[in-house]
Formats: C-alpha cells, sequence, structure tokens
C-alpha cells in the first residue's frame, strides 16, 4: 500500500529536466568554474576537508602531524572546494523545492529494507570516500572536470569507475527491488 | 587574456570562496534538475534502465571541451591558466575501480549525494559520512597507501598525446564518440522500457548537429591558426618574436655558468629542473645528480609541467642540442629555459677538475668550492682518492 502512494506521489512531482540541456547546463558551469577560477568542479576534496577537519577535534596534534591532512593545517575548511561543496547542496535544494521534490525518505526498492539500503550507503560512502582521495578526486572533479580538460588520467578513472561498477552491480541490486 | 584565480594564486581569497559557493550552486541545481537527487535513477546507468548519467555527463563535457578550446583559439585563455592534475596511472585505476563499486553499492558519489541530502534522501546523508570516514580512513592509512598513491606518476599527461593524435583530431572524435554514445543510450533505454524514442530526440537530434557542426569550425580554425595567432600579423609577429629571441641570446640571458649550476643544485634550490638531452645509454654512464633524462623529442610535452615555473636547465656533452633545444622551447613560449653553458665537458672541467691537476692558481675558497662540488657531483661512495672526471665524450 505504501508503495501505491509513494508510486502516486511520483506522479505529482515535476518532471526532470531534458538530459542534455541539464548537461548543457552542467557544462556551461564547468566552462565557466574553469575560466573563474582556473579549476574545475568538485565535491570529494570539501568531504575530505570536513573528514580533517573532525579528525583535529578529536585528536588535534596527531592530525597535524599526519602526512595527508597534516598540510591542510589549523583550518582545512577554509578551501575553495569546502565552499563549492556547500554550494552545491543550496544549489541542490533550490532546485528540488523549485520542482516540489523535497521529501524526507530512504530511496530503495519496495521490497528492500531500510537497514539494507543504509548498510550500502555507509559502505559505499566510505569507498567512494577512500578512492576519491587515492585518485585525487571523484566524478566531479576527475571524471567530469578532468575530462573536460582531456587529461588522459581522468579518462583512465572514467573507464574504471565503470568496469568497477558494471562488474559488481549484480551484488547490490536487491536494494532497488520492487 | 584571461587570468584566472588559480593562476594569480588568490584561490585562498573571500572572493574565490564567493565565486566557488556561485558555482556550486549552479552545479547542485544542475545536478538536481537532471534528476542526480536520486540513488534510484543514478544507479539505473548500471542496469541498463536509466542512462541519463551518461547522457548528462557527457554533454557536459563535450560543452566544456569544445567551449574551453574556443576560448583557447580565440585567445582568451590559456590552458596553463587552468590546473591540470598530474596523471598517475595504477593510483587511478585501483581508485577507479573501488570508487565504482562504491558508487553503485552507495547509491551516489560525492557531488550527487549533496544534492541528493537538500531533497531530502536519508541514504545521502548515510553515504556523505561514510564517505568522511573513507578519506580520514585514507589518511590513517597514508603511511601504508603512500606507495599505491604514488604508483605510475606520468606527469600532466593529455589524452591526445597519449593516443598519438592532434588535440583537434580527438576534439572530433570525442564529438562524434559522444554522438554515437546518445543514440546508443536512447536505444538501450528503448529496447529496456518499453518508452517510445523520441521522448528526447528533438534536442538530442539539434545537440547531436551543433556538436558536430563546432567539431568541423575547430577543426578549420584549428589548422588555420595552430597557434592561436591573428593572420594578418602573423608574419610582423613571427619577425618580431624571433628578434626578441636573438635579443635575449645577445644579452646572454639563454645560458647559465657552470659555477652557477653548479652551486644551485648543491643548494637544491627549489624549482629548478636540470634536463640531460643525451640519450639514454651516454646518461647512464655518467649523469648529474637528480636531473631528469628526456630525449630531445619528448622535451615539449615532459616538460609542459615546468612551463614558466622555476628554471629549466638543459645539458648535452657540448652546446649545439641544447641551444637548438631551447631555442625550440622559446618559441613554444618557454621564458624559462636554459642551457648550461659549454655543456656537461665544461661542467667537468670547471667545476669537477682536482685542484690539484689544474694549471692556474687557485685561491683557498674557490678550492673549498671545488671540493664541495667534487663531493657532491661524483661517485659519492669513494671520496677519499680523487676519482677521475667521468669520460664524456665529443658533441
Amino acid at each position: 500500500m505504501r508503495g501505491a502512494d509513494m508510486e502516486n506521489q511520483d506522479m505529482t512531482k515535476t518532471k526532470y529536466m531534458n538530459p542534455y540541456l541539464a548537461g548543457i547546463g552542467l557544462g556551461l558551469t564547468l566552462l565557466l568554474s574553469f575560466l573563474v577560477l582556473g579549476a574545475g568542479l568538485g565535491a570529494s576534496s570539501g568531504l575530505a576537508r570536513v573528514a580533517a577537519c573532525m579528525e583535529l577535534y578529536i585528536a588535534k596534534a596527531h592530525t597535524l602531524t599526519s602526512e595527508y591532512f597534516g598540510k591542510w593545517g589549523q583550518n582545512p575548511l577554509q578551501y575553495y572546494l569546502v565552499f563549492m561543496l556547500v554550494g552545491t547542496f543550496i544549489g541542490g535544494l533550490c532546485s528540488a523545492l523549485l520542482a516540489n521534490r523535497m521529501k524526507l525518505q530512504v530511496e530503495r526498492g519496495k521490497q528492500s529494507s531500510v537497514r539494507l539500503r543504509i548498510a550500502f550507503a555507509l559502505i559505499g560512502g566510505v569507498l567512494v570516500g577512500f578512492a576519491s582521495r587515492l585518485a585525487n578526486g571523484c566524478t566531479s572533479g576527475q571524471a567530469l572536470s578532468g575530462t573536460a580538460l582531456l587529461l588522459t588520467g581522468s579518462f583512465v578513472f572514467l573507464i574504471c569507475i565503470f568496469v568497477g561498477g558494471y562488474a559488481t552491480a549484480r551484488f547490490f541490486r536487491r536494494q532497488w527491488n520492487d | 587574456m584571461i587570468n584566472t584565480m588559480y593562476q594569480l594564486d588568490t584561490l585562498d581569497s573571500a572572493k574565490a570562496f564567493l565565486a566557488s559557493l556561485l558555482i556550486g550552486i549552479a552545479f547542485g541545481f544542475f545536478l538536481e534538475r537532471a534528476g542526480f537527487g536520486s540513488s534510484r535513477k543514478l544507479t539505473g546507468v548500471f542496469y541498463f534502465k536509466d542512462m541519463d548519467v551518461i547522457k548528462v555527463m557527457f554533454t557536459a563535457v563535450i560543452t566544456a571541451a569544445l567551449g574551453l578550446t574556443c576560448c583557447i583559439v580565440m585567445g582568451w585563455i590559456t590552458i596553463e591558466s587552468i590546473y591540470l592534475m598530474p596523471t598517475v596511472y595504477g593510483a587511478y585505476v585501483v581508485g577507479g575501480l573501488i570508487f565504482g563499486v562504491g558508487f553503485v553499492m552507495g547509491g551516489w558519489c560525492p557531488g550527487t549525494a549533496a544534492a541528493g541530502l537538500a531533497s531530502g534522501k536519508m541514504d545521502a546523508l548515510i553515504f556523505l559520512f561514510g564517505a568522511v570516514i573513507g578519506s580520514a580512513l585514507f589518511n590513517e592509512m597514508f603511511g601504508l597507501i603512500k606507495p599505491l598513491y604514488q604508483w605510475g606518476q606520468g606527469g600532466v599527461v593529455f589524452v591526445y598525446d597519449t593516443l598519438g593524435m592532434s588535440k583537434v583530431a580527438f576534439n572530433v572524435l570525442l564529438s562524434i564518440a559522444a554522438v554515437i554514445m546518445f543514440w546508443g543510450c536512447e536505444w538501450i533505454e528503448r529496447r529496456r522500457t518499453d518508452q517510445s524514442l523520441g521522448k528526447n530526440t528533438s534536442v538530442l537530434k539539434t545537440l547531436s548537429v551543433a556538436v558536430l557542426t563546432l567539431a568541423v569550425v575547430l577543426v578549420a580554425v584549428g589548422s588555420d591558426l595552430p597557434s592561436g595567432e591573428q593572420p594578418t600579423g602573423l608574419v610582423g609577429g613571427v619577425i618580431s618574436f624571433e628578434s626578441q629571441l636573438l635579443e635575449a641570446i645577445d644579452m646572454a640571458q639563454d645560458h647559465i655558468e657552470p659555477e652557477d649550476l653548479a652551486d644551485r643544485m648543491l643548494r637544491r634550490e627549489p624549482g629548478l629542473v636540470v634536463v640531460d638531452i643525451r640519450p639514454v645509454i651516454e646518461y647512464l654512464d655518467y649523469h648529474l645528480p637528480n636531473v631528469l633524462n628526456i630525449p630531445m623529442k619528448d622535451l615539449h610535452q615532459a616538460l609542459m609541467p615546468y612551463k614558466n615555473i622555476g628554471t629549466i636547465v638543459l645539458y648535452s656533452n657540448g652546446m649545439t642540442h641544447p641551444v637548438q633545444a631551447r631555442d625550440s622551447l622559446y618559441r613554444s613560449g618557454y621564458t624559462n629555459a636554459f642551457i648550461l653553458t659549454d655543456g656537461l665537458n665544461g661542467f667537468v672541467e670547471r667545476c669537477l677538475t682536482p685542484v690539484s691537476l689544474r694549471d692556474e692558481i687557485v685561491r683557498p675558497e674557490t678550492a673549498s668550492k671545488i671540493r664541495a662540488w667534487r663531493s657532491f657531483f661524483l661517485d659519492s661512495a669513494a671520496p677519499q682518492a680523487e676519482p677521475a672526471p667521468p669520460n664524456v665524450g665529443g658533441t
């Protein structure tokens, strides 16, 4: 019954933007970022800065002397990509409110449990956070910005994301079972 | 010409933070508009159910790539004024594979999760929390991971160089590949779900024509203006440019003396890049410490990260090849490339000849300098005996 309700609600929501037009919008945003900042878009760096901030709160001396986070100093949040991440949230909020798509929920298949979806989201998040540091960026900084700059490493990263994703997709499919 | 904040080194200013916030707002807005505030929609691409991820992403890539190329051709910006991430092959392959698993498992990537959280998705909040933990884990494990993180460093590499094609040709190839991919995505969606093809095709048709036209225009413009110079001023431009080059040579701004180089290498001057342009076999026989060995033909590509940053010093046994290489670099806009006066032969003779073998009278401070140079530049394993200067051939 709940599933049917959700479906009805889905019907009332505003349709998504045409993907190609949304892509042009994103591409122009990226171009603007190149021309103004001299750097592409980024999201995972902002999260890593939040992680550094948390570690500083828990163990200050240890964090400041650690080899990776240490070089960001006492105020890791004073970084342009932290502001970009906040902006991404605000922009998403504006669009979701305008389209009447704002709804508190754990998105999952009707047959799937909240617990399973949360567990997958958590572990997936850990893997993505770790991999983003290893590859100096995520889908925003590498796969989108780096490929637009025609950098070899970004193409390598992008291809490997799809290889990793398609190779293991079936193991995680049950969270979307209806 | 636009000066970017990266170029001006003002990315840590309040102005940059505000600009980043505004750019982020546009980024998040379009992510949510596209439907990327839904993990179910995002992961649909991995089950061939919803191909919008590929459509949106590649439209964005092609828009930004062609747009940037246009700006460069128009002379509004140079590629050097944008931060170019160096390629680390091993780390990016492993990172990409792990990221792919995390993406399909968690249903999000960092940017889309921010947009997802904004539209009330609690799984996005959990995912972001996980990503913060993952980042902290990376920091904690950095000592262990460092070899992997640095595995396969290739410097700043462009994909068209990797594939051995021109930039213009690659832009065209990318445009064609994107258009084929878009139609492929529509075809997959039509087969998988019973939607009729035609929903998006009017926009897609326009886009396809626009992308391919722009690519063709770039070919025409790009082959006319290889360096983005105005055709009318080309001849005059070349002459004044060559005059500048000759003037710099005349004023001896193009070379660096062996003693000067020896001192600067000894104190490990930051930003000093010394390049041995001899064949590998000669390089292996003897070379100055901490130098790069780059064959002449690869100089332009390999030195890109150091273009107009720090000091580049080219050396060979003599001076002919370095002079030619340096002039070639100067013509491509390098203003920080120098040659070593008298080459390696001169360096050995002037800096590394032991005091006892010199004809001229050596002042005590010069003698101690020579001893310091010798112990630094010659094999430090056998410093007690005076090792013979390395046997270097002619140019």
